[in-house]
């Protein structure tokens, strides 16, 4: 089974993933198009004697996580856009009280309710939070339904090797395609809370976990140490993959499943003499700034290929600081920009950079 | 190479079954796959369909704007997803419930009378594997073998007992064109 190959439902490879990690509760509402990973679980986690419940609200969710997480064990969420919505001001104390909460978005269309066919719009709710204060997440966007097993295990494991919540950023379109994949073993170390937990007094002084500091001095020093941590996370973990860099001329970029599609129009665009490369951040958050500003030192221009509005495309022309030309190819929802498409814009993009250089 | 597949019907006519054989017969024959279901309003009385790429490196987009293939199972399928098959592309009609009309010059058009054929053996129920097969009939990348251990592993794993009529149903529609 372990290395079998099975082709399987990004929705259902998530569940299977976070069993196999050892995730011990999983609290959830259910929401399309991510309802699949609760109701795998609410099988499998009964089957296994572990913990599921099927919350009354997101809002209560994701508290039970914070509850469960806790004591040490590992616990997960999850939900799409609108209803991860719900979950922020959780997500801030989690991050404060520095709570190993993993949290799946499966991304939808919105602003508001929005509707159920696949989007990229949260990638500023994921990477910037729309919880209080300054906090930081770690963001993973897998692009395939094997990576989804992949970054399911690496969310679990750098949350709690950190402390901090994380939160793997899918979408419509790989939570509901099936793909061949295989689960193998979760490769990861398990990592020893008990110094910290919330595991019963019996024996020792009690603990507690809070958010609330009266002393300004002991609060400054709190997030100053939440984002020294960050730092180390961002040295240790920020992750991307790149494809024909080298002699690139031009860089298309897009994270998550729109990897696939930049991936092709490049191969088209080369077979039409054009140096293109690909550059895909994997963790969105830390975000690979470093890495992108090198290429654009170097003269790449990049293209950002999304699905939504250009949320993305802010933090690319951040990283390139005006060193080199930053566009935006993008689709607000809905039918994920083609192959086709991608390759008449960035025609179009050389075409009109080219009129301006003579 | 990669090759796109829309298995199109009514609600109820094992589309999804038959794109999840389809895109295992593929995984069983190394090739890599995607299988990408509509998902939402549109399965509430309307036609269902699933998207299947196969790829001998990695599949690059599922939801394409149009197809190399196109299985339709009923007339509003063949409606709707005709215009959407490739210049050069085909198009694999069940005669039963589909006029055979030839609205465009550029595809190739196969008539099958599946739902017939399926009745022949005793139900309907296994239009959507007929169906495999008549596309099997006219697609050289489809290995029978592969499709054979596809059936296997889909229908096998939870109704073995209806393994043997599925088979006869995928032979049926394997000789529907030499029928004629």
């Amino acid at each position: 089974m372990e290395n079998e190959k099975v082709l399987i439902k990004g929705n259902y490879a998530i569940a299977q993933a976070a069993v196999n990690a050892g995730c011990q509760c999983y609290f959830g509402y259910p929401i399309t198009p991510q309802t699949e990973i609760g109701e795998y679980l609410s099988g499998k986690m009964q089957e296994l004697g572990r913990g599921y419940v099927c919350a009354e609200s997101e809002l209560a969710a994701i508290n039970m996580v914070m509850g469960a997480v806790s004591t040490g064990v590992k616990a997960m969420t999850s939900s799409s856009s609108c209803a991860v919505a719900l979950m922020q001001e959780a997500l801030s104390y989690a991050a404060s009280d520095e709570l190993p909460v993993v949290l799946v978005n499966v991304m939808r269309t919105g602003p508001g309710l929005g509707y159920i066919y696949p989007a990229q719009g949260d990638y500023n709710q994921s990477v910037y939070g729309g919880g209080n204060g300054d906090y930081k997440i770690i963001v993973l966007a897998p692009s395939t339904v094997q990576e989804c097993i992949d970054y399911m295990y690496k969310a679990f494991y750098l949350a709690h090797k950190y402390r901090n919540p994380a939160i793997l950023l899918a979408d419509g379109l790989l939570g509901q395609m099936m793909e061949p994949a295989t689960f193998g073993k979760y490769p990861y170390p398990e990592i020893d809370h008990s110094s910290w937990a919330l595991s019963g007094a019996k024996g020792r002084e009690a603990r507690a976990i809070y958010s609330c500091a009266r002393e300004e001095k002991k609060q400054i020093q709190h997030i100053n140490n939440l984002f020294k941590k960050f730092e180390v996370i961002a040295k240790n973990e920020t992750e991307w993959e790149e494809f024909m860099t080298e002699d690139a001329d031009i860089i298309l970029t897009a994270f998550g499943s729109m990897t696939r599609n930049i991936k092709a129009a490049m191969k088209v665009l080369r077979q039409k003499g054009i140096k293109v490369g690909c550059f895909r951040p994997i963790t969105l958050s830390p975000f690979p700034y470093d890495r992108i500003s090198e290429l654009a030192k170097d003269g790449k221009d990049f293209i950002v290929v999304e699905m939504n509005m250009g949320q993305m495309f802010k933090d690319v022309k951040y990283a390139v600081n005006g060193k080199s030309q930053t566009s935006l190819v993008n689709r607000a929802c809905g039918e994920w920009l083609s192959v086709e498409e991608i390759v008449s814009s960035v025609e179009k993009i050389m075409e009109k950079s080219y009129a301006a250089s003579i | 190479m990669e090759k796109n597949f829309i298995i199109a019907g009514f609600g109820g006519q094992g589309v999804l079954l038959a794109g999840t054989v389809l895109a295992n017969a593929f995984m069983l024959d190394d090739k890599n796959v995607t299988w990408y279901p509509c998902y939402g309003a549109e399965m509430r009385g309307g036609t269902v369909n699933c998207e299947i790429v196969v790829s001998d490196t990695e599949v690059s987009s599922v939801h394409k704007q149009d197809t190399d293939y196109a299985l339709v199972l009923n007339q509003q399928s063949f409606d709707r997803f005709v215009e959407r098959v490739k210049a050069g592309g085909t198009i694999v009609a069940n005669s039963t419930l589909v006029a055979e009309a030839k609205p465009r010059n550029d595809i190739n058009y196969v008539f099958a009378p599946m739902t017939k054929l399926a009745n022949d053996l005793g139900t309907s129920k296994v239009t959507n594997i007929v169906s495999l097969g008549v596309l099997t009939s006219v697609c050289e990348i489809i290995s029978k073998d592969a499709m054979k251990k596809g059936i296997d592993k889909v229908i096998g794993a939870k109704k073995k007992d209806l393994l043997p009529l599925n088979y006869k149903a995928y032979e049926s529609g394997l000789n529907a064109l030499s029928l004629v």
